[in-house]
């Protein structure tokens, strides 16, 4: 996949992603991997919620993932799941190292699918595959877990860099195949889809197909 | 006026001196303000402006200096800096090279200096201290030698009297220590599934906590702000403990250690100190962060409404004081929640570099109970240091710009900018709830 650093307001699609789990697991520098090809061992907690963006090329057309870090903590998820509203896509992440980390898998889950439309595109993370001594929970598990429960899976290592890109493009890619699906079951050239820079909205893009049978 | 007002104005946009431009177009603003006394609700007059009583002899900060400062004539007119000026002054009368505007503040400072530091000591050498003496005095900065001491008394932890003094601080930080014992000190069977989980949170935190100033690495230090979190998380059961207390601690921590350490910051080791001294240490943090908390609990209780109410009293006093940029903000969809939310549960110690939180602290607990309200002021004239810049910004850019401020060069001076137009913000609001209002 060809992942380009572009200009700013050079786009064809704005997908929102959130990246939530427990608190420590990595999501920072997960994002700031993917954003920045930065690592920091010495990263402060999130307070509330901060704020990336990066774009990348899907078949041909460039995406644009605005990206929304959580805070873990559970206190904070009254104020965070306020960021869900309008999320197309999430990176649901646990810590390889920590089991209850990923026992809390199940919740995150829940709250997603609380605030968010049921098409929202999912992947389960487990980050910090770097620390191959210390492994909590096995990659047989997660998979498990994420196949029972419909969702995608990667292991990864902000650190090492591994799989961090992927994760996020597989994201964006399901997002657009979503999105450019619906348009052409809408009888919409696909190649027009939602208009240039358009935010996309799977509630009311489903809304929008059901009534009118057409998005544009 | 209320486009006026905070300097909002384009005139001096992008050169050197906009802050102070800012400042000095704010002070003049509120002087042609019909019926208004400026100034005063300090009875300590403020010699306007007002930004230059920071005691910069700390020695951390004279360390910072001296490396970059060695070429008196590389200031590189951004920024005026206080303290090199300072020098300068000390080691040649002939200041043909320090900036020309800076000598009578500087002089002025220094002058200032001596006399509060006078007072300060008259204060603290009283029988019984007045509190709103020391507060008048405190708000302004705190010598960085009785920084302990004044903490102490403003926060309400050490009585006023000095009889009395020793004695309630031996009770307390014993009472502290068998806190340690009965909540800390204990196996993870004896907790609850709630306490586990707090006190994993609170391990994750504290490795974070300033990382970026090598003291705080040490894993004893770690410890000691393990124990005082947990302790105080325990004994605060509405909240409990939640991210960005941890912040809250450094402060506390940085000042009551000055007490036994000597130098710079960077080179102090805590092999130093015996075991009663970290106790004692200790035992000061955790009474003073409950005494500071106290007065915002519900900043930390569920969906922290206490936090929620300062962005919402922020936003709309940044409508009243700056509305281009108001106007701006809302058009490109930006909530204030998303940058201030921070701003207010760490206190703004993420914004700014951290030898300049200690100075940030004295105003604050000189606010005491009227902190929260005071904030809101801080805040708005924090953020509307670059009113000019954000009107530039789009929604993207704005969020990240906010979310990471370009501070870490901020000296003293800034700072005393941003407290002083909140105070005269301040000032003027509070006397006229509805001015500017629409």
């Amino acid at each position: 996949m060809a992942a380009g650093y572009r200009a700013e307001d050079d786009y064809d699609y704005l997908f929102k992603v959130v990246l939530i789990g427990d608190s420590g697991v990595g999501k920072s520098n997960l994002l700031s991997r993917f954003t920045r090809n930065e690592f920091s061992l010495e990263s402060k907690s999130t307070i509330g919620v901060e704020f990336a963006t990066r774009s990348l090329q899907v078949d041909g057309k460039v995406v644009k993932a605005q990206i929304w870090d959580t805070a873990g903590q559970e206190r904070y998820r009254a104020i965070t799941s306020a960021y869900y509203r309008g999320a197309v896509g999430a990176l649901l992440v646990y810590d390889v190292t920590r089991h209850s980390t990923f026992e809390n898998v199940e919740r995150w889950l829940k709250e997603l699918r609380d605030h968010t439309d049921p098409n929202i595109v999912v992947m389960l993370v487990g980050n910090k595959s770097d620390l191959r001594h210390l492994v909590a929970v096995q990659t047989d598990e997660g998979k498990a877990f994420a196949e029972r429960e419909s969702l995608y899976f990667m292991e990864t290592s902000a650190l090492e860099s591994t799989n961090v890109e992927n994760a996020f493009a597989e994201v964006l890619t399901q997002i657009y195949r979503i999105v450019s699906k619906r348009a052409v079951e809408a009888g919409e050239d696909s190649a027009s889809g939602p208009g240039k820079g358009e935010k996309i909205n799977i509630k009311d893009d489903v809304s929008a197909v059901k009534k009118g049978g057409c998005c544009s | 006026m209320s486009g006026s007002s905070g300097g909002v104005g384009g005139g001096a946009g992008g050169s050197p001196n906009n802050t102070e431009w800012r400042f000095n177009q704010t002070l003049r603003n509120v002087q042609g303000f019909p019926g208004k006394v400026l100034l005063t609700r300090r009875s300590e007059p403020l010699s306007p402006p007002d930004y230059s009583p920071s005691f910069e002899n700390e020695p951390d900060e004279d360390e910072h200096k001296d490396g970059s400062q060695e070429g008196e004539g590389q200031a590189p007119g951004n920024s005026f800096d206080n303290a090199s000026a300072k020098k300068s002054n000390l080691l040649s009368t002939s200041s043909s090279n320090s900036l020309p505007d800076a000598q009578g503040l500087v002089f002025g400072a220094r002058a200032t200096d001596s006399a509060r530091i006078d007072k300060f000591t008259k204060e603290l050498s009283r029988p019984a201290v007045i509190l709103d003496k020391l507060r008048e005095l405190s708000w302004s900065g705190v010598p960085p030698y009785m920084r302990p001491n004044v903490w102490r008394l403003l926060l309400g932890y050490a009585p006023p009297n000095k009889d009395r003094r020793e004695g309630v601080l031996t009770r307390k930080r014993l009472e502290y220590v068998e806190c340690v014992s009965q909540y800390y000190d204990i196996p993870d069977s004896e907790r609850s599934d709630e306490e586990i989980t707090m006190l994993r949170q609170i391990a994750v935190d504290c490795p974070r906590t300033v990382p970026d100033v090598t003291f705080f690495q040490n894993p004893q230090i770690q410890k000691s702000l393990e124990r005082v979190l947990y302790t105080w998380a325990i004994r605060h059961p509405a909240s409990g403990y939640v991210q960005g207390i941890n912040d809250l601690v450094t402060p506390f921590l940085v000042v009551f250690l000055s007490e036994h350490l000597e130098g710079n910051m960077d080179t102090w080791s805590i092999d130093n100190l015996s075991a009663q001294d970290i106790s004692n240490i200790e035992a000061d943090c955790y009474w003073c962060l409950s005494k500071f908390l106290d007065g915002m609990q519900d900043h930390y209780t569920f969906a922290q409404p206490g936090i929620q109410r300062l962005v919402f009293r922020l936003k709309e006093l940044v409508r009243r004081i700056d509305e281009p940029v108001s106007k701006h903000i809302e058009e490109q969809g930006l909530e204030f929640l998303q940058f201030a939310f921070r701003w207010f549960n760490c206190l703004l110690i993420r914004e700014i570099p951290f030898h300049l939180v200690t100075r940030l602290w004295d105003t604050y607990l000189a606010e005491g109970d009227y902190l929260p309200d005071f904030l809101v002021y801080i805040s708005a004239s924090f953020l509307l240091t670059w009113s000019d810049k954000l009107q530039k910004l789009e929604f993207q850019e704005m969020v990240m710009f906010l979310q990471h401020l370009p501070t870490r060069t901020w000296a003293h001076h800034e700072l005393e900018m941003v407290l002083s137009r909140a105070y005269m913000w301040h000032t003027m609001f509070k006397s006229s709830p509805s001015h500017l209002a629409s």
